[in-house]
């Protein structure tokens, strides 16, 4: 152990390399927060391993000398996971970007945790296979941060989230030891330790090396676009699909708000101004099946009123229906400097109430409030449009933040489907956990990362801000760490 | 049981209908002539409690039909079971989700899901199946296959661990990453974490149509490779092959199986299924029989050899099946695939302790020639002979170890009996 962290950039220099290391402030700057840009921190240095060896160097450097380390994939995410405790360093893993290998004759690819999500169904497009969890970010977020957070996207309802996908991983855990878990072939004997540690969010290791399962390129796909007068409309309508039996691969609603951002913006799709909301419905699957689950899910929505059902004629059209809704965060950009991209989950059967409890919350606040969301899985995302250099706005987003978590629980719901817990929602971790179960999971934090050097300050509230349980006081500059 | 003292003090603890004295249940070698069968959440609670106060050891009990599958126990004092912590208490047809208690049957529960248009996705083998148990070993049957693992239906838990103290995991929604996923960590977790109590269920929609086709197979290894292609096209919710003599079996009276068969059932739309069937009929000269079919080969897989055999599975890459069968058939093993999971089942008649130690060296080499791994799902104590019955356990052990010691640090909840002696 060194006395001070004086020498700490030489020894991560020497560790990884001296074009891997940054340290000056303006090289810092940009890693002062993740997606979630309300929680900061100052790394003392951000290292760039190129392989799993300088990842287990940096790490045993950072022990050394008694600094905490956080691994960081694209900086995509939205909950502060990826963020440094101050004077910390992050361990970045976007050199580690080959595809080791696919497998098209057992579908499988070995992946390093830096590749780019959108790029490993491009490898794997010419075997007629892809990587199915797609985050809206996929065009820039890593496999290793998707790992951490288990990510999902617009086509989990049919296909699962992250973890449904990863077959094995290679960790360095926070001793900088290495291991592997699960086999290309199923879980390994023992315990299910590939599942405990995909949506971990980086606290027990470093993901170094991750084992995916492809799956095939559907035979067909048809895509619908229909409008309603109001959102309500939209949500009954994906409650009669689930319960219908049919499974369709995405069900997305984009409501008024929103739809006005986006045609006033570069990804104008040419909806209807005055839709009261936009519900995208994929179907994938064998042909002869897909003409009647598009016949039938069109007398659903005309029973519940909507007011056009297009069905996509071609791969131009749909992607132009797809512009709708993943061009939905960019045009928000329009609206304010900030975005806070809420996330949280309700039955599914509750959404059209849940829903306008959370524009009222909105409105009652006076912020600017849209939703884009994943529908079928009830998974909700209240968008808050912001600027964060005012303070009173920013405290009006924190406390309607809260509001909007307690009535999603209320309704039978969790706080988060796929953002992750992070900083962001450390805190509010006791609205549906008792202190037992909190001691439970901080059980298996603990066996993997007892010191918590490895990502502190993340998923487990500690007993001090327990007890302190409105975020407002403790302010939002800093975000303290255990 | 240490002695008749304890066995009143636990009466006293739990009451005496919660304590039961019997006709001992051999668990590996291990005698135990005490079941403690709490009736609800609470006095599950209490009963751990009041074993690791006391310091006694318990196997954990959901339908008995998996007790042979472990290592021989550590330590063993009583049998807790579920028995008594049934029912469903949600079954939202709306939503697709269920609430049930770890006790419950999982055919009565397969039942109640389907009288409300949904399916549960879970279909172990073996009658008297529990949801807890099912859950526990991470038990599967040939609809895995479209099912998915037992993992993919569990949406949250409710856990008592060693101490008795009562904990939740996950929710009721069907996406959530709220706090570190501990349902994973339990499921498969053969009990020695916690002991389920109540479970959050994902269930899937009732297919249209579901069919079950039988063909001839032309020799196992042969059948093989058109066996992983038709199980990987969507609407094949199982697709089972059996050796000819495990075909007399499953479809009792069946022409042409004297190379082995293929079962395949579809599940979905009717007429894709319908389309299916016919490609089928073409290519593999498939024909349309009774679901009962399935239903023998779930019983197949759950069966060991009488009056002393053992039952092995092994987990290998699709490519590498007919790789992976081979040591298995040369020390006689009937053999039953699932190609499109993965994963070969062995059985093997044991006459002595060299037919048990060519079974076990067989079972190695298949899970090395099928880039896997392999476990022991049944065997008489004497055949297992000190192997882990789970097959090597790499480095990861000391994580596991001390995941272990951290969940149950007296050393409670099934003692020895899983992988590497957690």
């Amino acid at each position: 152990m060194h006395a001070g962290t004086a020498g700490l950039v030489d020894a991560l220099r020497a560790a990884v390399g001296r074009d891997a290391c940054l340290c000056r402030p303006e090289e810092l700057f940009v890693y002062e927060c993740d997606g979630l840009t309300m929680h900061t921190g100052r790394p003392a240095a951000v290292v760039l391993p190129s392989d799993t060896a300088a990842v287990q160097r940096a790490v045993r450097t950072c022990r050394d000398f008694g600094v905490p380390f956080v691994p960081r994939g694209a900086g995509t995410g939205l909950s502060g996971g990826a963020l440094a405790p101050d004077g910390g360093v992050v361990i970045e893993c976007s050199r580690m970007n080959r595809v080791l290998e696919l497998d098209p004759a057992n579908r499988i690819a070995v992946v390093q945790p830096g590749v780019v999500n959108a790029d490993l169904s491009k490898a794997a497009a010419p075997h007629g296979l892809y990587y199915a969890p797609d985050p809206s970010s996929q065009q820039a977020c890593t496999i290793g941060g998707n790992v951490a957070e288990n990510s999902g996207g617009p086509h989990t309802l049919k296909y699962g989230t992250t973890t449904n996908h990863v077959l094995a991983l290679e960790l360095v855990l926070p001793d900088g030891e290495r291991a592997r878990l699960g086999t290309r072939a199923g879980p390994a004997a023992g315990y299910d330790l590939v599942g405990a540690v995909v949506g971990s969010e980086g606290t027990l290791g470093i993901v170094t090396e991750v084992t995916v399962r492809l799956e095939a390129l559907p035979e067909h796909v048809e895509t619908l676009l229909l409008i309603f007068r109001d959102v309500v409309s939209a949500c009954r309508t994906v409650g009669d699909v689930i319960r219908s039996g049919l499974t369709p691969s995405a069900l997305e609603i984009v409501d008024q708000r929103t739809v006005a951002a986006i045609e006033d913006s570069v990804y104008a799709a040419g909806l209807p101004r005055d839709a009261g909301a936009v519900l995208i419905v994929e179907l994938d699957g064998p042909a002869l099946a897909l003409g009647p689950q598009v016949e039938r899910i069109r007398e659903m929505a005309r029973s519940r009123g909507a007011t056009r059902v297009d069905v996509a004629r071609d791969d131009a059209e749909r992607a132009r229906f797809w512009r709708a809704r993943k061009g939905a965060f960019g045009a928000m950009g329009r609206l304010a400097p900030d975005l806070y991209v809420h996330d949280a989950v309700v039955p599914r059967t509750r959404l059209p109430e849940v829903l306008e409890a959370v524009c009222a919350i909105g409105d009652r606040y006076g912020l600017k409030l849209s939703n884009v969301f994943h529908a079928g899985d009830g998974n909700l995302h209240p968008n808050i449009s912001f600027d964060r250099r005012d303070p009173d706005e920013l405290e009006r987003v924190v406390a309607a933040g809260e509001e909007i978590l307690r009535v999603c629980v209320e309704a039978g719901g969790v706080i988060t489907g796929e953002h992750g817990i992070g900083t962001e929602k450390r805190d509010y971790m006791g609205l549906l956990f008792d202190d037992a179960d909190l001691d439970a999971m901080r059980r298996l934090r603990d066996a993997f990362n007892p010191d918590g050097a490895c990502n502190p300050g993340k998923i487990i509230p500690t007993p001090r801000f327990c007890a302190e349980s409105n975020p407002k006081a403790r302010g939002y500059e800093r975000v303290p760490f255990e | 049981m240490k002695g008749r003292a304890e066995l009143e003090a636990l009466r006293a603890a739990l009451g005496a209908r919660a304590v039961r004295a019997h006709t001992p249940i051999e668990v590996d070698g291990v005698a135990l002539g005490v079941t403690v069968a709490p009736a609800d959440a609470d006095s599950l609670s209490a009963a751990l409690q009041a074993l690791s106060q006391r310091r006694l050891a318990a196997v954990v009990r959901g339908g008995g039909t998996r007790l042979g599958f472990g290592n021989p126990p550590r330590r063993a004092d009583v049998l807790l079971s579920t028995e008594r912590l049934t029912g469903i208490d949600v079954l939202d047809a709306e939503d697709g989700v269920a609430q049930v208690w770890a006790g419950t049957p999982v055919a009565a529960l397969r039942e109640a899901t389907r009288a409300r248009g949904w399916e549960l996705a879970l279909d172990p083998p073996g009658e008297g199946s529990t949801l807890g148990g099912t859950l526990a070993s991470a038990a599967t049957g040939p609809r895995s296959l479209g099912f998915g693992p037992p993992r993919d239906s569990v949406l949250g838990l409710s856990v008592v661990l060693a101490s008795g103290t009562r904990t939740r995991c996950g929710g009721r929604v069907v996406k959530n990453v709220t706090g570190y996923d501990l349902a994973k960590l339990y499921t498969g977790s053969f009990g020695t974490l916690g002991v389920i109590s109540r479970a959050w269920l994902r269930l899937r929609p009732r297919p249209e149509r579901e069919l079950v086709l039988r063909a001839p197979a032309r020799g196992l290894a042969k059948t093989l490779e058109r066996g992983v292609a038709w199980a990987r096209r969507p609407g094949v919710r199982a697709l089972a092959i059996v050796d000819a003599e495990l075909a007399a079996r499953v479809d009792p009276g069946s022409r042409g199986a004297e190379e082995g068969l293929v079962l395949i059932e579809l599940a979905g739309d009717a007429p894709v299924v319908e389309r299916d069937a016919e490609r089928l009929a073409r290519e593999l000269r498939a024909e349309a029989t009774s679901e009962r079919a399935l239903e023998r080969v779930r019983e197949v897989q759950g069966s060991t050899p009488r009056p002393s055999g053992m039952r092995v599975r092994v987990s290998a890459l699709a490519s590498r099946l007919a790789a992976a069968l081979e040591p298995l058939a040369r020390v006689g093993a009937q053999l039953l695939v699932y190609p499109g999971q993965g994963l070969v089942y062995g059985f093997v008649p044991l006459a002595s302790a060299n037919d048990a130690a060519a079974a076990r060296a067989a079972l190695r080499e298949s899970a090395r020639a099928g880039d896997g791994t392999g476990c022991i799902e049944d065997a008489p104590s004497w055949a297992k002979h000190g192997d882990d019955v789970f097959g090597a356990s790499g480095p990861e052990l000391a994580l596991m170890r001390s995941i272990k010691r951290r969940f149950d640090p007296e050393g409670v909840l099934n003692p020895g009996r899983f992988a590497g002696g957690l």
